[in-house]
């Protein structure tokens, strides 16, 4: 197994850099799929993670200048590694004003993903950093439980609103339960709903749009986040 | 009796020294004398210390008087032997920004009758606060350690240093200096084998000229520990000043010093010596009576109090995973030379200490089962406080390294060098 991969476009980056730092956001340790053409982020949805699960997808070409992989097999050419989340996200951080930024799957003691940045500093020379990521690789067996989750057939589906202004309207939210909840239709309402002994607050959105594609199903939310070259999924089982 | 008085700035480069200082220990003693205020700090394992000295120009106002106390031999100085709880005097010195905005002057006073450190602040609008501090009564500690006489010497902004410590995390506990005459490179640092749930392994390496001085002797690693380092750290972008870093080979301590016109730091830091068959490594005092020799010293200091015990602490401060190791030291051969150097009568005291050690010297390799390699750390040897310099010599045996009990033995320390 083998793969090394190497970024030296500020912009990219900076985006990889972002794309971490969310998925450290959302889960503690998630999986890291290593295709001939793409990345993945993978949450599967186990007790652990609270049912949730998470699929993110990045076409490499838009963010490595170089990318070479070599998977398990011919037949099955992937590499699937689990990590902490936090440890790359930390680690791409420190990259601020690199260079370059070079990612290799090595085996030290133990296998780790090896980010290796070359800073530039106000002096000529320049810095190396290097940070060793402790991973673990996932033997094929099981694989069949970290494939992309097919979308189910939904009843509703509907675009969100503004996302700054659901987050923020959320966050308020949370200080009053702990339990959300979502009620949506095809006339392109939506409304977030919190239910307490003492107070009920819902809040209404309208004219949003419905897609053709189903996302809003009964037993799980969808969220799908379609952003230039990553797309994100989110899955979050429901109570009722 | 110490009067002295400070303006808002000068208030914020203090306060400074003390957050520095409380990464040290949850102790400092105030140690004003002619040169100027010290401020010490030890930890409860004796691996790092920090002295802050502010010279009298630093502050608007320097008053300093000692005052004579006559006993049954002679009549003595004393100093003002002031020791505070980190835990009195850090939150007088809390938000330092609003401090320096607010506060006009500053001033600090003893009264050793009364055991009491009086910091009044003058603020704006006409507002004074005032602090009243007990102190415990304690002969400060001192370091003995010729930082010149190191053969390794680097010298650096703080912000490059800063650069490279933001690459750990907090929870890291040592980190390695790694030097060669190319290369400084800065590294975590941790026996344990690794795992999924270990932490990142991270490095850096910067090149001499990244350094205001660069003179290294030979190829060397030191490991020592890492919330020092950031405590200093965090003083010097304070004080804005280029830090000396000295060291010589693992187990020796190293020092990490600022010096400008009005102030000058140092902390002292014990590093983690190499495993024994490394051939300069000091001929091993084995553990167990490594922990003889740490339960004196803790003894030593425990008698020295007049107060509460605070170094009942368990000296495991740096508490590994794999094996409980203290970061104590031990006497490394080296020093002793050193110190001979010197004539002073430490050392005679260092030599009898040593004697009094038990003659069978067990190879470190039988001794901590389970653990692949046995780490032992370096000395840091500290002498207490006089004014009075010719006391040493009339008592030249007596030693803060034996387990006495009795307290007459802990008044009549010697001084030293630092």
């Amino acid at each position: 197994m083998k793969f090394r991969a190497k970024i030296v476009d500020a912009a990219c980056l900076n985006h990889f850099t972002r794309v971490s730092a969310t998925i450290a956001k959302l889960a503690k340790t998630c999986t890291l799929r290593i295709s001939p053409q793409k990345l993945n982020f993978i949450v599967s949805d186990k007790a652990a993670s609270g049912g949730v699960s998470m699929w993110c997808e990045l076409e490499q070409e838009n963010f490595f200048s170089e990318f070479q992989m070599e998977g398990v097999s011919a037949e099955n050419n992937a590499i699937y590694l689990e990590l902490l989340s936090e440890n790359l996200s930390r680690a791409l951080k420190t990259a601020q004003n690199a260079r370059a930024l070079k990612i290799k799957l090595t085996n030290k003691h133990f296998p780790c993903l090896t980010v290796s940045i070359e800073l530039l500093s106000v002096s000529s020379s320049s810095r190396i950093v290097t940070h060793d990521i402790p991973v673990k690789v996932i033997p094929r067996k099981l694989w069949k439980d970290l494939q992309e989750p097919t979308v189910p057939v939904s009843d509703v589906s509907i675009y969100l609103p503004v996302l700054k202004t659901m987050k923020s309207i959320v966050e308020k939210m949370k200080n009053i339960s702990n339990h959300l909840i979502i009620e949506a239709n095809l006339s392109g309402e939506l409304n977030l709903k919190i239910e307490t002994e003492l107070v009920c607050v819902t809040t209404h959105f309208k004219d949003l749009g419905n897609p053709q594609s189903d996302i809003v199903r009964n037993k799980i939310i969808h969220f799908d986040l379609l952003h230039e070259d990553v797309s994100l999924q989110y899955f979050i089982p429901a109570f009722s | 009796m110490l009067k002295c008085g400070m303006s808002g700035s000068q208030v914020k480069v203090f306060g400074k020294a003390i957050q520095a200082l409380s990464r040290i220990s949850d102790e400092l003693w105030l140690d004003p004398s002619e040169k100027g205020l010290a401020l010490r700090s030890v930890n409860s394992c004796r691996s790092a210390y920090g002295c802050v000295l502010f010279s009298p120009v630093f502050f608007q106002h320097y008053q300093w008087s000692t005052s004579v106390k006559v006993n049954e031999n002679d009549s003595t100085t004393s100093n003002l032997n002031c020791k505070l709880g980190m835990k009195s005097i850090l939150p007088i010195f809390r938000c330092l920004n609003s401090l320096e905005r607010n506060v006009e002057k500053c001033k600090i006073f003893t009264s050793s009758d009364l055991c009491k450190v009086v910091i009044q602040f003058f603020c704006r609008h006409g507002i004074r606060r005032t602090h009243n501090v007990c102190f415990q009564e304690s002969q400060p500690l001192q370091v003995i350690f010729e930082k010149n006489m190191c053969s390794n010497m680097l010298i650096i902004q703080p912000r490059v240093l800063a650069e490279a410590v933001v690459l750990f995390t907090s929870s890291q506990e040592e980190v390695t200096l790694a030097v060669t005459p190319l290369s400084v490179c800065l590294k975590s640092s941790s026996d344990e084998p690794m795992d999924l749930t270990s932490s990142v392994y991270s490095e850096m390496f910067v090149g001499p000229d990244e350094f205001d001085f660069f003179q290294i002797g030979a190829d060397t690693e030191i490991t020592f520990c890492f919330k020092e380092l950031k405590g200093m750290l965090t003083f010097s972008e304070a004080t804005h000043a280029p830090i000396a870093i000295h060291f010589d080979f693992p187990g020796k301590p190293m020092a990490l010093s600022i010096d400008d016109m009005l102030l000058e730091a140092n902390f002292i830091l014990a590093t983690l010596a190499d495993e024994p068959s490394r051939a300069s490594s000091p001929p091993s005092l084995c553990l167990s009576q490594k922990q003889k020799r740490s339960d004196l010293m803790c003894s030593t200091n425990n008698n020295s109090k007049t107060g509460k015990n605070a170094t009942s602490k368990a000296p495991g401060c740096i508490l590994r995973k794999a094996a409980p190791k203290r970061l104590y030291p031990n006497e490394t051969q080296t020093d002793i030379p050193a110190l001979e150097n010197c004539g002073s009568p430490i050392m005679k005291r260092v030599n009898e200490d040593i004697s009094e050690v038990p003659e069978s010297s067990v190879s470190n390799t039988e001794e901590g089962p389970g653990s692949s390699y046995l780490r032992q750390f370096s000395c840091v040897f500290f002498g207490a406080v006089s004014s009075d310099q010719r006391q040493h010599f009339n008592y030249p045996f007596d030693s803060l390294a034996t387990a006495s009990d009795s307290e007459e033995d802990m008044n009549n320390g010697s001084s030293s060098t630092f």
